[in-house]
């Protein structure tokens, strides 16, 4: 501050009066300990006043090393550390790194547990929308509109919990298929809980959408251009919201997206309100994604029925050498992907979920990179913040919806 | 058992603001009795009012809206609100006491934290500053009438004056100006709690909040002047104070002794006026919406680096704000002490004309009541709202709100001149009135939008489009 200054001469001269007056620019950090900072992101901004000049994310607070830790599991004991990268939508993350492995394997795996897939990564997609949502209207004051987002998201995290015995790091879901079968008398709990989703909904909806205060807040701030966005490398939501229509669950259909009946909502301004908005309809779409699912989930095994990639039932490890080889095998060496490399991507809630991964043959990644959706949008936040004010960066901060955990990995 | 826990609690509370009246208008009798006979001066009634109204019934309403704001907010939003603290006294050892003892275990937290100061701060305006944000919000209180001016006779056995009781701490004759002037000290302790501090962010709240309050005296000022005009005064209190003047009828008729009709309450002749005033001292007080200047998700706020009971004062004279706030606005715009019918019916009551005292008492428990309700409005509107941005703060208050002061005044005065009986700018209000509700119960553009394509093709949400993705994904996912 100008007082501090060791060069500050107190005596103003003639000219000095008439001059203008001196101003220097202001230098906050915004984290990484700040309420505005979900995760823990360091954010040093440099103030002109009340606008951004210039801003500096730096990332590295939640560094756990993902990819080393990855190099030295089973393929299988990798799922639980992709838990924590999104960890507000850990099904999706399990799911996508299940696939890719799949796809490197050339496994396909039973319809019942596509089906059960889709249920579940669209139920931790509304769980993550609806977290965007509440904390953007959290941030901008309206703690209200928070609670009743989180209300609708904690039943869906208490469904999730009977389906996988976890709230948040669910683990949930095999190479090959899944674990476990949906619990007896799941479907009805979720269907039920999908109509109390929908009215939270509808009353976050009405108070923040139809807030003047809060679309003025909304409308128009961290602008993103399209050439900008796709620069950048934005997917997901924030890309939908310049009017780009990429959806991987379109563009490349994995599980049985190609057969259900949905939407790709998109909004034309990539501002902070299309990108919020875009997150209520993509709601409404998942919703209607989750019912369908139920309607046509077929019966079946959940899981392949080979056994070097299942873990075989324990009545047949206790009392058959196949079981107990296989058991052992699969324990002790892991699932035995081939020698090779895919990228292969799943449409998480912030975007494409990419995973490049690396097999020598070995039962253990070679290398297993996660292109995280969060990073790359991250990258391009400066561009939206600059030379505006500083109010505009916490909503914007909001609807790209960093996640610590994936873009720190 | 519920509704009796409600019942008991509400009959506390009015029995609570009865009693306080009452004593307010014995006090005031006796000790205005006793100053006239000792020093022959009038007007010590006052102090028994200052004691009893200001230290006593705003304090205590807005020690208990620090405990009232997390229930109601609680209950708004789903949660049970704090419940947690406990007495440990036998019987209520194991009760929750509807979180009252919160308020015990806030305030001793409070008092028992360091008040830490950091190395940099300047040490004299660092603990200046809580104290000049906490005496103006209290003495906005001072103009404020509570209650009727009445000639009380005590009985023999405490002195026997017969005194005219007036129930407001202080009525000057500059009334409202006075109260724009105590409300325009209130910017020293935020700017200078935020500079002071020596702390990049507690700067920009202190600066957020003198802009902020600088620019919405104007609109504060202009927004009262309506109604200045219509009852010809700038005082509050006494018998041609505002409060007075709206317990009168604009239009009435009599039903067997009980008097019916439209009272000249402010709310009624300048419903814009009060919308405009409401929203400044609302941003004046800087709590949501306005509170740019707090703004913990962004700034942290002017106080950021307070601790303890210093940082108390800031928390407390915010909700000493919200009591005098509505205090204020109940005598301006909501007729006072007086009911919306019947005030002649009761004044006249034979009980009433023997025991003023009683009546005094009746009027001030409505007039607190008012006040206790309007408090529940603001709350409402704190926990809806999300906050402003700054610069927007700054455009309601100089484009919307000083322009709509600048016009209601102009037709306000011309309909006054007009007609100096207030009916044509009742019924001016009135349409107003019709005007703001219809405004407010038609849905906004946007909904208006999306009902007709609905209609057209029976889809949802304005960007629906039901096109599957062309291959724009080959480009970068490189597979």
């Amino acid at each position: 501050m100008a007082s501090h200054d060791a060069h500050y001469d107190p005596t103003p001269s003639e000219d000095e009066l008439e001059a203008h007056l001196q101003t220097r620019n202001m230098v906050v950090n915004l984290g990484p300990s700040h309420p505005a900072t979900h995760g823990t992101v360091r954010l040093r901004i440099e103030l002109d006043g009340e606008t951004i000049v210039k801003m500096d994310p730096e990332i590295g607070f939640l560094h756990r090393g993902f990819q080393k830790s990855c190099e030295n599991v089973t393929w299988t004991q990798v799922l639980p550390y992709t838990d924590r990268l999104d960890y507000v939508a850990s099904l999706t993350n399990n799911f996508g790194y299940l696939t890719a492995v799949e796809e490197l394997m050339g496994v396909k795996i039973p319809e019942r547990a596509q089906y059960i897939r889709v249920i579940g990564a669209e139920l931790h997609r509304i769980a993550s929308h609806l977290t965007t949502i509440g904390a953007a209207g959290l941030e901008l004051g309206g703690f209200s509109a928070f609670l009743y987002a989180i209300e609708a998201r904690e039943l869906i995290t208490d469904r999730v919990t009977e389906l996988t015995g976890a709230r948040l790091t669910t683990s949930y879901g095999r190479i090959g298929g899944l674990n476990r079968d949906l619990p007896a008398g799941w479907e009805e709990k979720v269907l039920k809980s999908l109509i109390k989703i929908e009215e939270h909904l509808d009353e976050t909806d009405k108070l923040l959408t139809r807030n003047r205060i809060f679309t003025d807040r909304m409308r128009g701030t961290g602008v993103i251009t399209t050439e900008d966005a796709l620069d950048f490398g934005f997917t997901g939501p924030c890309v939908r919201a310049n009017g780009v229509n990429y959806d991987v669950r379109k563009a490349r259909p994995y599980w049985v997206y190609d057969r259900l009946d949905f939407s790709v909502p998109l909004g034309n301004n990539g501002d902070n309100f299309d990108r919020y908005y875009l997150r209520v309809l993509e709601i409404h779409q998942s919703l209607k994604m989750i019912r369908q699912a139920f309607k046509d989930l077929p019966a079946g095994p959940v899981m392949v029925d080979d056994w070097r990639i299942a873990l075989p039932p324990k009545e047949d490890v206790y009392n058959s050498i196949e079981g107990v080889i296989a058991h052992f095998k699969l324990v002790m060496e892991g699932v035995p992907v081939p020698v090779g490399e895919i990228y292969h991507a799943t449409e998480s809630a912030n975007g494409e979920l990419g995973w490049y991964l690396k097999s020598d043959g070995s039962g253990r990644p070679y290398k297993c990179h996660v292109r995280a959706p969060g990073f790359q949008i991250l990258s391009g936040l400066a561009r939206m913040c600059e030379g505006r004010m500083l109010a505009d960066l916490i909503p914007t901060f909001d609807t790209i919806n960093m996640i610590g955990g994936e873009v720190e990995q | 058992m519920r509704l009796g826990v409600v019942f008991t609690g509400v009959f506390l509370i009015l029995g609570g603001l009865f009693t306080v009246s009452a004593l307010g208008y014995a006090g005031g009798a006796l000790v205005e009795g006793l100053v006239q006979e000792k020093l022959g001066i009038s007007g010590g009634g006052h102090l028994v009012q200052i004691v009893l109204m200001m230290l006593v019934m705003v304090m205590v309403i807005a020690t208990l809206l620090t405990l009232a704001e997390r229930k109601w907010s609680a209950f708004m939003q789903d949660r049970t609100g704090p419940n947690r603290a406990r007495i440990g006294l036998p019987i209520i050892k194991d009760m929750a006491l509807a979180g009252l003892p919160h308020i015990a275990t806030d305030v001793v937290k409070m008092l028992t934290k360091e008040a830490f100061r950091p190395a940099s701060a300047n040490r004299f305006l660092f603990a200046l500053a809580p104290m000049l944000a906490f005496a103006p919000a209290f003495a906005l209180f001072l103009i404020v009438p509570s209650g009727p001016t009445l000639t009380i006779t005590l009985p023999a056995a405490v002195g026997g004056y017969t005194s005219t009781v007036m129930m407001s701490p202080t009525n000057p004759d500059s009334g409202l100006l006075m109260l724009f002037a105590i409300a325009s000290l209130a910017v020293y302790g935020t700017s200078l709690a935020g500079w002071s501090s020596n702390n990049k962010f507690a700067l920009l709240g202190g600066v957020r909040a003198s802009s902020q309050m600088v620019s919405y005296e104007v609109a504060l000022g202009l927004s009262l002047v309506g109604m200045m005009a219509a009852f010809s005064t700038v005082r509050l209190a006494g018998d041609d104070g505002m409060a007075a003047m709206q317990a009168k009828y604009l239009w009435s008729f009599r039903a067997g002794g009980f008097d019916i009709g439209l009272p000249q309450w402010g709310i009624f002749l300048q419903p814009i006026g009060f919308l405009l005033f409401f929203a400044a001292a609302f941003a004046e007080t800087k709590r949501a919406p306005f509170d740019s200047p707090e703004g913990e998700s962004e700034i942290v706020g002017y106080f950021l680096e307070y601790s303890g009971m210093q940082f108390g004062l800031f928390m407390i004279s915010e909700f000493v704000e919200v009591v005098v706030l509505s205090g204020v606005l109940a005598a301006i715009f909501f007729g006072g002490w007086s009911l919306p019918f019947g005030n002649e019916w009761l004044t006249n009551l034979q009980v009433m004309k023997d025991f003023p005292i009683l009546l005094g008492a009746v009027f001030g428990t409505i007039f607190w009541v008012k006040v206790v309700l309007l408090c529940y409005l603001q709350l409402v509107i704190r926990w809806t709202f999300p906050r402003f941005r700054y610069d927007q703060i700054q455009t309601l208050g100089w484009k919307i709100l000083l322009p709509l002061g600048l016009v209601n005044l102009f037709v306000s005065t011309a309909l006054i001149l007009w007609d100096p009986s207030l009916k044509a700018l009742a019924i001016a209000g009135l349409l107003e009135i019709v005007a703001i509700a219809m405004l407010t119960l038609t849905p906004p553009r946007q909904v208006r939008r999306e009902q007709a394509e609905a209609e057209h093709h029976g889809g949802h949400g304005h960007d629906d489009h039901a096109t599957p993705a062309p291959a724009l994904s080959a480009g970068h996912s490189g597979h």
